[in-house]
């Protein structure tokens, strides 16, 4: 009897996956970045191996409720249906933060709209603005460039900005990479990303943006945006199955700590505010 | 080097993963089919078997439309293989509803037509064994019908909830098959904590005409043909409880539900009365009723491994059938059985949405009836089981 439990453990280990590698899957916004910090990590610890893909942040946590990967990357947070799906399979998701990201407008650098406001923004995306001329800009046909489904990205902006149903006219890209790509050859293009894609680019620009119509604030302006004063800022996430342990957890403490914050600076995110730094610590103890 | 092994791996499940989620416009399309060879004998003696066949058990082809983001219809046939007809094959309608996201109710729709039926394990039976479920199996109720549903998930992901009015015939019954007496349903399912799922589901039909079909020859004569037996009957007062547990716990799961099914049956016969020539001379009719009761358990236990590709799996049930005679309900042998087996399963691919998926599927099932003298029947069922789809996007305008 206790030679079959011994067989039962040993096989139940290696379908959990190897000692020294660490799974993470899901949003496309945070894949430069956690692949940055899991390169960095690497280095620190070479015999740990971080494997990193993207699919969106559905797949990531489609991924740990089936206990595939041991982080799922999500720049939303985790649906009602997800979590009981997930606890009906044995995985109870926690979620940390590891950033926050300044959701970003972006447009062609030739056009001089100077800011907008989220209403305006809304009506673009639902295809109620035709022309930049109706909004102040020039006489330009307006061209929406928006991510898939599966992304997170997509549905945070749905919801917070959009409201509604996305213009049929919005070509919906792979990545976000793609959306700068289509937006820097396309005078009259609009696209969102997270900041971090703003980083390196040419050709495009984030416009500043305002809620009431009062202040535009830039997300590129790091002052304000941590004041919480830009619109459209969000949490990144990592969800674990129950509290991370062993390698991923090592990873996810890399990530937090003052060298993986300086990372997720240098890819153009905001480091972790406080307050969620008090609840990150709090499952990490 | 490394950084471009990801870059491929992430464009990669890009590819395979951005046709999951459907926008509104936009429709998927699906195919899923169940080849199996089926072998049943008694005692084990499989090469002399009481039957042999190869058949296409499912069909499945499946059309979804997403009007809007609140706005969801599915469409799904299943053409497979039978020997009712002679062409081998026929269809049979499995899915029509329209699905509404409930405004100011998160998480919550609302569901027209003929969809799941949310009883007991019935609506999240994934085939892991490629049998029924027990309620399936045993006739309590069928896996979809006609009817309006509202379902949804509890906050903070501690269960779900379904609340139903349907036809309670069942799918393959409609138009003067199917009476004005609805089925009421509830369901729910906790998830208190990871690890474990219970709850319970409950259906309650005041009658059930579904029998009227499967009786509608026209009436038949008693063996010894003092009595017209008339095909007009209907199951009444029915009703239906089902508890069910999961637990679960790394790669090991158990699954279980308890089944009680009660009903009377109503139906009229014909008294012939003949003369000393055996001419029929007259006949009397007469109302009848005989009163059900059947119960049960099904227990599965199931091991994943080698990354999911693997499962291994062990099944028990248990039912027994009680009928009326006289004043005593004594359980009818013939129609009380325990079962057991098991089986093994093996992903070529797993299926995860918007991916296609490959499954062979090996299963043995002993039915030990318990009646007296009766031989054991042994089931062998060995599936092919693949699943793909594509999703067709609107005209670009």
């Amino acid at each position: 009897m206790k030679r079959l439990v011994s067989i039962i453990a040993t096989v139940a280990l290696a379908a959990q996956g190897f000692a020294g590698e660490v799974m993470v899957k899901g949003s496309d916004t945070m894949l430069n970045l956690t692949q940055r910090l899991a390169e960095a990590f690497s280095n620190a610890q070479p015999d740990v191996t971080v494997s990193i893909t993207g699919g969106g942040s559905g797949v990531g946590i489609n991924a740990i409720t089936n206990g595939e990967v041991d982080i799922a990357n999500a720049s939303r947070s985790i649906k009602s249906k997800e979590i009981a799906t997930a606890r009906a399979n044995g995985v109870n998701p926690v979620e940390i933060v590891i950033a926050i990201d300044g959701l970003s407008v972006v447009v062609n650098s030739e056009n001089p709209v100077k800011g907008l406001t989220l209403e305006q923004v809304g009506r673009i995306y639902r295809g109620e603005v035709k022309n930049w001329s109706e909004i102040g800009g020039p006489n330009r046909k307006v061209s929406l460039y928006g991510r898939q489904p599966s992304s997170g990205t997509f549905v945070f902006f749905r919801d917070e900005v959009v409201k509604a149903e996305y213009s049929a006219a919005m070509r919906q890209m792979n990545g976000s990479s793609q959306i700068v790509e289509a937006v820097k050859a396309d005078a009259g293009g609009i696209g969102y990303v997270g900041l971090g894609y703003l980083k390196d680019a040419t050709g495009v620009r984030a416009v500043p943006l305002s809620k009431d119509g009062q202040e535009f604030v830039s997300p590129q302006d790091e002052a304000k945006v941590k004041a919480g004063r830009y619109p459209l800022t969000r949490p990144l996430f990592q969800y674990t199955s129950g509290k991370p342990k062993g390698d991923a957890k090592a990873f996810i403490e890399f990530e937090l700590s003052p060298a993986g914050q300086k990372i997720v600076e240098e890819e153009g995110f905001l480091p972790v505010t406080s307050d969620y730094q008090a609840k990150n610590r709090a499952i990490l103890q | 080097m490394h950084r471009l092994k990801v870059l491929f791996a992430a464009a990669a499940t890009l590819f395979v993963t951005s046709v999951f989620a459907q926008e509104p416009g936009e429709t998927q399309f699906e195919h899923n089919g169940w080849f199996r060879y089926t072998n049943q004998s008694n005692s084990f003696k499989v090469t002399d078997p009481s039957v042999s066949r190869f058949a296409l058990e499912r069909g499945y082809v499946r059309l979804a439309h997403r009007w809007t983001n609140q706005l969801f219809t599915k469409f799904t046939l299943d053409f497979h293989s039978s020997d009712k007809y002679t062409e081998g094959a026929t269809v049979r309608l499995k899915e029509a509803y329209a699905d509404l996201a409930i405004p100011f109710l998160k998480d919550f729709n609302f569901t027209a037509g003929l969809q799941k039926h949310y009883f007991g394990l019935i609506y999240s039976w994934d085939y892991t064994h490629p049998d029924k479920t027990l309620a399936d199996d045993r006739g309590v109720c069928a896996s979809a019908d006609y009817g309006l549903t509202v379902n949804g998930f509890l906050p903070g992901g501690f269960g779900e909830v379904q609340l139903g009015v349907y036809n309670g015939e069942g799918y393959k019954y409609a138009g003067k098959f199917v009476n004005v007496s609805p089925e009421l349903l509830a369901n729910l399912r906790l998830t208190p904590f990871a690890g474990l799922q219970f709850g319970a589901s409950v259906f309650t039909n005041a009658k059930d005409n579904s029998p009227y079909k499967n009786d509608a020859t026209g009436g038949r004569r008693s063996s010894d043909n003092k009595l017209r037996l008339m095909p007009d009957t209907a199951n009444t007062e029915r009703l239906a409880f089902a508890p069910m547990l999961r637990l679960a716990f790394g790669p090991v799961s158990l699954t279980g539900e308890y089944i009680s099914y009660s009903f009377t049956r109503k139906f009229s016969q014909y008294k012939l009365i003949y003369d000393s020539a055996n001419v029929l001379i007259d006949s009397t009719k007469e109302e009848k009723s005989r009163d059900y009761a059947q119960s049960g358990f099904d227990l599965m236990p199931l091991v994943t491994l080698a990354g999911r590709k693997v499962e291994v799996y062990g099944r028990y049930s248990m039912w027994e059938r009680k009928e009326q005679s006289g004043d005593s309900m004594p359980v009818n042998l013939g129609a009380s059985f325990t079962r057991f087996g098991g089986g093994v399963n093996y992903h070529f691919v797993r299926r995860e949405k918007g991916k296609p998926g490959m499954g062979f599927q090996l299963a043995w099932i002993r039915e030990k009836s318990r009646k007296e003298g009766a031989e054991p029947k042994d089931t062998f069922m060995a599936q092919f089981r693949f699943e793909w789809d594509a999703l067709l996007k609107p005209p670009a305008l």
